[in-house]
């Protein structure tokens, strides 16, 4: 289905088509019903498709390749005539926009969408609720603000003593640290997954979300930072008599307001995006614990005939991000650390 | 307020690398306004770290007021700090820049703004107190510096060369001001600075610092007039002290100092200060001159001996004072292996002595001019080529 129209029949929006046979458009009023394929005892070739409720047995039977049928009287353009049933299937029941009383049942692949183009928001419904869309952003959601939360505390945390806080081994560790960085995400898979299993997280958010509140780039980026803060306003804050925490959060944080900004810019984008680790971890099928990205791979499967639901996910899927980018990208050329010196 | 003594401190930053402040004496007293000073390296600010605690003391002992402070963390001293580049928080206002001490230390709010504005009051800051540092001009953030430091009513104030980030007319306005405040809190204040003439109009003591090592602590005027050391004296002053190699002759009397081709009969009152220039008669000493012991022919009443003919290189006019370059074919004087006037990276040429003289500005004279000059040899300095102390 492309597309189709919109019109208001009884209160509800819904899909148009039209007949070969006829000029006007057709709405489709029912969807998946039961319907009957009659073939006419004097040309079995032709299909008449009705209602299953419809056709009344006249009592005879004939004999169609070998197989006994029941003879039904059907009344086709005002006339009865006598026919057998060759099967039942579903298909929809048509109404004319002319003609309420033009009524037809067909099978819906049958007939020629009206194709047209233009917004239609209850997709946005549709993928959301019928989809189960709306569970996998909430899970993205709740990963992407925990995950990206707990690597700016984090990397805060171990950014700054790795700055300026003095203490044995401080060098190689953080070049231990670092080299974490230079590790593939793909050779950590399987250790890690054997490491969920045994804890117990797969099929489980907390998969999603524990091991990626620590970051070894962010803890980089936010010692980087750090040390780029002339030394002396963190002196004049211990002249102050400030303790090591308050000269964290009171002075070191707001002046770190870009990195942060950049640091949490890259971990949404990538905590959002992320795919591959959903997919392994994420594995029994259960739609409750997708994440968005699943969800939308599941959506535009091969086999998938939903292109405008499919749009609709990946439009819910994109927003974020681009939002979150132009937000934060003011902080990325701010850089007032240096504006209280001379 | 509070006396700072230090006792045989020592800084060393590698176990066994040079000592970045030797065994330094010194008593700061109570109420003082003490200058370091000395050249880049000489380990003034090291030593004001440690007043500060913001470097460790390897050796010896500091005291504030009676409280041994040698481990101490900076906050429990009670000391306040300027920095040279201010070390304003950028992300705060003035007022929350000057008060943040005092909400660190929990005062009352009301408390709190009466003491910001008081202290924003003395320093004309209080049409500022709403802006961020980056809106302000070099010397208002020194004021604000200033401010940060002396709304915590510290016991002793710290300064590290703050004005050396100003403009030459700002510097000289700060200057007062600088010397007003710490008259009316009458706070002990120690004032870092590698400027003499800082030095020399601030501080009621200056205390002269060279390779970690305290040359001489003294009040300026002493300082000027007794160096301790050639040191000393090639560093106070600007210009500075002309140091002559120069050999002595005549008699213990009336000696003479002979140097490149000329001789000058040598005021036997500088021999009554300097008596031992009449035990060196036939070797070198170094003899140092300051510019304005100089003048120019017409404006003097020296004998005959004790005036000399220069070519004169270079003439400075300065509208109140010339200032007369003048080069002579003697080797420099040198203090450990290096020129004494020498600062860090200055190419200086050693195998002749500049000499300046410092004249009257209504006089006129031309480079390239040969004039006669009049030594003021009385008021010279003598001092001992290698161990560089003065012959008294």
């Amino acid at each position: 289905m492309l597309l189709p129209d919109d019109v208001d029949v009884s209160d509800e929006s819904l899909p148009l088509f039209t007949f070969p046979d006829s000029s006007t458009r057709f709405a489709l009023v029912d969807n998946d019903i039961s319907v009957a394929e009659f073939r006419p005892l004097d040309d079995i070739d032709r299909i008449i498709r009705l209602d299953v409720s419809s056709g009344d047995k006249t009592g005879d039977v004939v004999t169609i390749d070998g197989d006994e049928e029941d003879v039904f009287a059907i009344e086709v353009d005002g006339t009865t005539i006598e026919a057998y049933r060759s099967r039942l299937t579903s298909g929809g029941r048509f109404v004319s926009l002319d003609d309420p009383a033009d009524e037809r049942v067909e099978l819906v692949n049958l007939v020629e969408p009206v194709q047209q183009f233009g917004p239609r928001l209850e997709n946005f419904e549709e993928v959301l609720i019928d989809k189960n869309l709306g569970r996998s952003l909430t899970n993205t959601v709740l990963v992407t603000i925990v995950v990206v939360s707990g690597q700016i505390v984090t990397s805060i945390l171990g950014g700054y003593a790795f700055a300026r806080i003095k203490f044995k081994g401080r060098g190689p560790l953080f070049l231990l640290y670092l080299g974490s960085v230079m590790v593939p995400f793909v050779v950590l898979i399987i250790p890690l997954f054997q490491l969920m299993l045994q804890v117990g997280w797969l099929d489980n958010l907390s998969a999603l979300i524990i091991p990626f509140m620590f970051s070894a780039y962010g803890t980089f980026l936010m010692r980087q930072f750090f040390i780029s803060i002339p030394v002396e306003i963190e002196e004049a804050a211990l002249l102050d008599n400030a303790s090591r925490w308050k000269i964290l959060w009171r002075i070191m944080v707001p002046l770190a307001r870009p990195a942060i900004a950049t640091l949490a810019t890259f971990g949404f984008l990538y905590a959002w995006n992320s795919f591959f680790w959903p997919l392994v971890i994420i594995n029994s099928g259960n739609p409750d614990g997708r994440v968005l990205s699943l969800a939308l791979s599941t959506l535009g499967g091969r086999s998938s005939t939903d292109l405008n639901l499919v749009f609709a996910g990946a439009m819910i899927a994109m927003t974020p991000p681009i939002l979150v980018f132009l937000f934060a990208q003011r902080y990325f050329v701010e850089n007032s650390a240096s504006s209280g010196l001379k | 307020m509070a006396e700072v003594t230090f006792r045989s401190v020592s800084k060393q930053y590698d176990g066994d690398g040079p000592k970045a402040v030797d065994s330094l004496d010194l008593d700061i007293k109570d109420g003082e306004f003490m200058v370091l000073v000395g050249p880049s390296g000489c380990g003034k600010s090291t030593a004001l770290r440690m007043i500060a605690g913001l470097e460790e003391v390897t050796d010896g002992e500091l005291l504030i007021g009676d409280r041994l402070v040698n481990d101490v963390p900076p906050g429990d001293r009670d000391i306040a700090m300027v920095f040279q580049n201010y070390a304003l928080y950028p992300h705060m206002t003035v007022r929350e820049n000057i008060s943040f001490a005092l909400e660190v230390a929990k005062v009352k709010k009301a408390e709190i703004k009466a003491r910001t504005e008081e202290a924003a009051e003395m320093l004309g800051l209080m049409d500022y107190l709403d802006r961020l540092p980056k809106a302000l001009s070099g010397g208002q953030r020194q004021r604000v510096a200033m401010g940060r430091a002396i709304v915590r009513s510290p016991q002793v104030f710290l300064m590290d060369e703050p004005l050396s980030n100003l403009d030459a007319k700002l510097r000289v306005q700060m200057r007062s001001e600088i010397i007003q405040i710490q008259r009316r809190l009458d706070t002990t204040m120690v004032y870092v600075t590698h400027d003499q003439i800082e030095a020399m109009t601030m501080g009621h003591r200056v205390a002269v610092m060279r390779l970690g090592v305290l040359q001489q602590v003294a009040d300026p005027q002493e300082l000027y007039q007794r160096p301790a050391n050639l040191f000393v004296a090639a560093f106070i002053g600007s210009p500075a002290m002309n140091l002559i190699n120069v050999t002595l002759g005549g008699t213990a009397e009336r000696p003479t100092a002979s140097f490149a081709g000329h001789t000058l009969a040598i005021d036997p009152r500088a021999v009554e200060r300097y008596p031992q220039v009449a035990d060196r008669i036939g070797s070198s000493v170094v003899l140092g001159l300051r510019p304005e012991h100089f003048s120019i022919e017409g404006d003097f009443d020296l004998p005959a001996d004790q005036t000399v003919e220069f070519e004169i290189d270079l003439a400075e006019a300065m509208g109140a004072e010339a200032h007369l370059h003048i080069t002579l074919d003697v080797p420099v004087v040198e203090l450990d292996g290096a020129p004494v006037i020498a600062e860090d990276g200055d190419d200086v040429s050693t195998s002749t002595t500049s000499v300046i003289a410092r004249i009257d500005g209504i006089h006129f004279v031309r480079s390239g001019e040969v004039v006669k000059l009049g030594v003021k040899t009385h008021l010279a300095h003598f001092f001992d080529l290698d161990t560089g102390l003065p012959l008294n």
